[in-house]
């Protein structure tokens, strides 16, 4: 295995995405967590622009690490919310112990898996007009499940009003 | 891509999809101005008119030879003409039961809402069955998904419905990423996918290491499908969704739900990974790995049926009840046998009926009650005798007595399970042992109706469209049971052992 510049980038990269994580499911403040998640964001980018991928890489920062975590922000600013977790998860140390050994091994069998994993060589124009290979594939082969997302996407709009609309309030207008 | 090639494809294929999307989005419209005080249930009738048309729709199409749209992204073979019929049948029943849930606390303020977010997590599914790429039959498994996470909410002052509706996003999320982390391996060791274009590439594999690969990718997926069947490991999610959820939602999850879920399994597994040669490359691998499968259909029936007899909420034991019959689906899956695609299209047919029927006289009892304890059926007999008569048509049919659709469902899938070589005999007696097992909560039921005295004497009043569902189904359930050749003659003339779900 040669290190090169890639492989620190990646390295550096995908340590700080899996530490911002970890850390998402460890720290006990809301707003904490929310950078944590934004580390995550941000290095899952990196590691775009590491695959030539840069028209990903921007949207990437543009939707999650901007849009998202902006939401998640405001949503915590607006609602009521205890900011401290309460209570440690219960379960004892065998139930700890046995769910590391579990991860461990998930990871020991992927690693095997993938760790000289030859591919062949990489098609060379991967870099070259990224949003319009994109925009072509998505506009001409995958039109049917384009628009599909169109409806997921009313589902999902319509879901959010129903499920967070104050209906007390209404009522008490109403009256 | 100019207009010219995009009118070029045969859209018409599509016809039963456009339908149900127009529908929907119609229904969202009527929804947002109508005036207040019209009654939303005229919009469930929009929508049960929209399904009956979508099935007249793909009716027509079933003369049509394979076809396809945008390189497999759609694609209407057999296998989709067959099971999109399921699904349609199987809506429209539930959304005859619908149109009369009238819950303690009201569904008034939501009903428009209900129908709409019904149809578009019905088109999911059709997606699925009739996909050919792994991105349509994720996008659909994901409308699927997330109009039922809503659905499962609707009742947003009970308490249960809100734990329901927790537990299953946060489930279905998990098992959504497991089944593309296992999809995105596919995809890298592949680079297509399509799947056509996958199974031709995957014939020609040799190198070990991918072959693992494949093997992880094969679990990985598996057991993020495992989900959407409810069956074990990720089946924790369905009793308590079963119980919280709107009962019309509880039947759509355990029917409509339940198919689509065997639907995209059997897409994916049975075109990609039985392409895939193991070993001396004579094996592929879904051979290869059916110990797997029957291990976890068998685990899947044992525990199905072992915890519902401590039930005593109608709507769990029932969700238990699904847990395991989505385990003797399993066993036909693990078979693999010729008729594999025939039987379960026969048991689901047969699931969709006797599970219906029995859902509707439970939605009809539990609201009159207000409580979902099985102590309410006694003395159904005294106070309905039909009905109680009907229920117990279902409650055989569901247990396997013969005469009943549910029978010949079992039969034909314990034949299959026999008929190949090595014969499952393991799995075979599994499924006869776990049978009887059922007999006990099944029949509990039934002495409940029958031979308990009723708590109180008055009449049950029977709504139009409930009447209807029990009906239809107890009928089809007992024509299905006596003369099961009519739907095999169907499946025969119109299908051709599914032929061309390859191809």
């Amino acid at each position: 295995m040669t290190v090169s510049g890639e492989f620190i980038a990646f390295l550096a990269l995908a340590l700080v995405a899996i530490i911002g994580g970890v850390l998402l499911l460890n720290l006990k403040k809301v707003v904490h967590m929310v950078v944590a998640l934004v580390f995550t964001f941000l290095s899952i980018a990196g590691i775009y622009v590491l695959l030539s991928a840069e028209f990903l890489a921007v949207v990437q920062i543009l939707v999650y690490s901007g849009a998202i975590s902006i939401i998640m922000l405001f949503g915590i600013m607006l609602t009521k919310h205890n900011d401290e977790d309460e209570g440690d998860s219960k379960g004892g140390g065998w139930r700890k112990a046995f769910l590391f050994l579990g991860v461990l091994a998930f990871g020991a069998v992927f690693y095997i898996g993938i760790y000289n994993l030859d591919f062949g060589s990489a098609p060379a124009a991967l870099h070259e007009n990224n949003p319009e290979q994109i925009g072509i594939e998505l506009y001409s082969k995958y039109v049917i499940p384009f628009e599909l997302m169109s409806v997921l996407l009313l589902v999902a709009f319509v879901g959010a009003i129903v499920l967070s609309r104050n209906d007390e309030k209404e009522e008490a207008d109403k009256e | 891509m100019d207009l010219e090639t995009l009118l070029s494809y045969e859209w018409s294929l599509m016809g039963p999809e456009f339908i149900i999307v127009i529908a929907s989005v119609i229904l969202t419209l009527l929804d947002l101005f109508l005036p207040k005080k019209f009654n939303r249930r005229m919009l469930g009738w929009f929508a049960f008119v929209a399904v009956l048309a979508a099935i007249v729709s793909l009716l027509g199409l079933l003369d049509n030879q394979v076809g396809s749209i945008l390189h497999d992204t759609f694609r209407l073979d057999s296998f989709a003409k067959a099971f999109k019929l399921l699904l349609l049948v199987g809506s429209a029943l539930v959304l005859l039961l619908a149109i009369d849930y009238e819950p303690k606390e009201g569904l008034t303020e939501y009903r428009g809402e209900f129908f709409y977010l019904f149809l578009t997590g019905l088109l999911g599914a059709m997606i699925m069955s009739s996909s050919g790429d792994l991105i349509t039959l994720f996008v659909g498994l994901e409308l699927l998904s997330i109009s039922s996470y809503i659905l499962a909410g609707l009742r947003k002052k009970n308490l249960k419905s809100n734990e329901s509706a927790m537990k299953y996003v946060i489930n279905g999320s998990i098992s959504t990423a497991i089944t593309l982390f296992g999809m995105s391996y596919l995809y890298g060791i592949t680079g297509s996918t399509n799947l056509n274009e996958m199974s031709g590439m995957l014939r020609t594999l040799t190198d070990p290491q991918y072959t693992y690969l494949l093997g992880l990718a094969f679990f990985m997926i598996f057991v993020g499908l495992a989900f959407k069947l409810a069956s074990v490991p990720f089946h924790m999610w369905a009793p308590d969704v079963y119980e919280g959820a709107p009962t019309p939602v509880t039947a759509f999850l355990s029917v409509v739900s339940k198919i689509a879920g065997f639907v995209i399994l059997i897409r994916i597994m049975v075109s990609i990974f039985s392409s895939i040669p193991v070993g001396d490359g004579t094996i592929p691998m879904l051979f290869d790995l059916q110990d797997f499968i029957g291990f976890l259909a068998a685990v899947t029936m044992i525990l199905g049926n072992v915890v519902a007899l401590r039930q005593r909420n109608i709507k769990r034991l029932f969700a238990y009840s699904s847990i395991a019959h989505a385990g003797y689906i399993l066993v036909a899956f693990t078979a693999m046998s010729y008729v594999m695609f025939d039987s379960i299209w026969f048991y689901m047919l047969a699931y969709v009926f006797m599970n219906l029927g029995a859902f509707a006289i439970i939605q009809l009892i539990t609201e009159k009650e207000g409580s979902e304890d099985i102590g309410h059926f006694a003395g159904l007999y005294r106070r309905s005798p039909i009905l109680a008569v009907t229920m117990a048509v279902f409650i055989l049919s569901l247990a396997g007595i013969p005469g009943t659709a549910g029978f010949i469902g079992k039969l034909n899938i314990f034949l299959g399970a026999l008929m190949v070589s090595p014969s499952h005999y393991v799995l075979a007696s599994i499924m006869i042992a776990t049978t009887v097992v059922s007999y006990f909560y099944y029949f509990g039921i039934m002495t409940q109706m029958f031979f308990r005295p009723a708590a109180e004497e008055t009449k049950l009043k029977l709504p139009a469209g409930t009447n209807a569902v029990i009906i239809i189904c107890a009928v089809a359930t007992i024509l299905l049971g006596v003369m099961p050749q009519l739907a095999f003659d169907f499946l025969q003339t119109n299908f051709n052992q599914f032929m061309d779900f390859m191809g």
